[in-house]
């Protein structure tokens, strides 16, 4: 049984050890902060482990299929409450320990967001939204005040030129 | 809407980044399974996506993966029993990974109970055979940089037919992988054929063994020296000279 235990792990082993890089990538490109982005990715491994047998190889592969797990965490993360309060804080820890930092995340942008940077603007903010913020296209409608239709036609048209641009 | 402008219209990119909506995923996973085109553009953005997520990989802190272990460890106790989906599996590298994961995890189970240790020790020598298996056959594709594919499509007998045939331009070994070949009725069986100008070649038959146990994820056939496509017939069994096909052609492709 020992060994059966090891021989499991070993497999799962190998998988954290290939693509846990870019699926923290991924993490990275949403929730900024690298200590929660460690727990995220923690917890995206985990899943895979207990969903392995819901992936349907059919529906497409494996890695992406872990990516959207990745990126459904990464949302749910940012999402809830216990992270924007701890944004909350560090920003006004920020200001007390150096008065005059600019707030906000400093980090370089990426992977995906850099390829996202060569998008038309009007385009890029709706691709960040719903790809990195994970709203829905109704939500970003009201926030932006565009029209239902418009947003669902230019985030396809922004998907589609994202296509061409990571093509080698 | 044809399908070129279906697959620009950025279906293919919604789906796979998730974010496209129920309707539509179900919508294009029938396409998928009806044109093999929308397919294709699929597993290439796929890939693509992958490709750059790999170069801008970023190591996480070293500590992360033993907490994962802990995790798992601590709750691995009850996992269900399941089948690895090997013959839907098109993409090897995954199939192994993924394999070696289901196949073990089939494995976990109630370990107190004798009756159940016997059976598992079962499990345990079978799955591992076919791991083993499915482990060479992947190197066999893995390993050599001569290998050529030929895509074979369903003819108009079963346009759902698909199968895929590796080719090793230097020592010759053909190999084939059965995505989609409807289960033979007892009397007749598969047979391969490699077409070299116009002229059939009979590289073998695919025992129909093949479709009750599945348990490998390639047949290897006879090795052919020079080839310009392949073809699957389906043929009565004992028929006389087997040198020429006489059945109806299921699949066929150039490479």
């Amino acid at each position: 049984m020992a060994l059966l235990q090891e021989r499991n792990e070993k497999a799962f082993g190998y998988l954290y050890d290939n693509y846990s890089g870019a699926v923290f990538g991924i993490i990275n490109s949403i929730v900024t902060d690298k200590d929660i982005a460690n727990d995220v990715l923690q917890n995206v491994f985990v899943n895979i482990w207990k969903k392995i047998e819901s992936y349907d190889a059919s529906k497409g592969r494996l890695f992406t299929w872990m990516l959207n797990i990745a990126r459904n965490a990464s949302i749910d993360e940012i999402r809830s409450k216990g992270f924007r309060q701890s944004q909350q804080n560090q920003s006004l820890n920020d200001n007390v320990d150096f008065p005059g930092a600019s707030i906000g995340p400093v980090t370089e942008d990426v992977g995906l967001k850099k390829v996202l940077a060569n998008l038309k603007s009007e385009w890029r903010v709706l691709v960040d939204m719903s790809y990195f913020q994970g709203f829905t296209h109704e939500e970003i409608s009201k926030i932006l005040n565009i029209p239902l239709g418009t947003v669902k036609t230019r985030i396809r048209s922004a998907l589609s030129q994202l296509r061409t641009m990571i093509q080698p | 809407m044809n399908i070129e402008e279906y697959i620009s219209s950025g279906i293919v990119e919604s789906y796979v980044l998730g974010l496209a909506s129920q309707e539509e995923r179900s919508e294009f996973e029938n396409m998928c399974n009806q044109y093999p085109i929308v397919l294709e553009a699929r597993n290439a953005f796929e890939i693509a996506l992958e490709n750059q997520a790999m170069q801008n990989a970023i190591t996480p802190s070293a500590d992360v993966k033993s907490k994962i272990f802990n995790t798992i460890s601590s709750s691995a106790k009850v996992v269900s029993i399941v089948e690895a989906p090997v013959k839907k599996i098109n993409w090897f590298k995954y199939a192994a990974a993924a394999s070696v994961i289901l196949l073990a995890g089939s494995l976990y189970f109630n370990f107190s109970l004798t009756e159940k240790n016997k059976k598992l020790s079962g499990d345990y020598t079978n799955s591992l055979t076919e791991l083993n298996t499915i482990k060479k056959d992947i190197q066999v594709l893995t390993n050599k940089s001569e290998i050529k594919m030929a895509s074979l499509k369903g003819t108009d007998v079963s346009p759902q037919s698909y199968t895929t045939v590796y080719w090793d331009s230097t020592s010759h070994d053909v190999y084939l992988l059965i995505n989609n070949l409807p289960k033979p009725p007892s009397e007749k069986q598969y047979q391969l054929w490699a077409f070299l100008d116009g002229k059939p070649i009979d590289i073998g038959f695919i025992s129909n063994d093949y479709f009750i146990k599945q348990n490998s994820l390639l047949v290897k056939a006879k090795s052919v020296q020079k080839v310009q496509a392949f073809a699957i017939s389906l043929e009565k069994i004992g028929r006389e000279d087997v040198s020429v096909p006489a059945g109806e052609v299921y699949v066929y492709g150039g490479l």
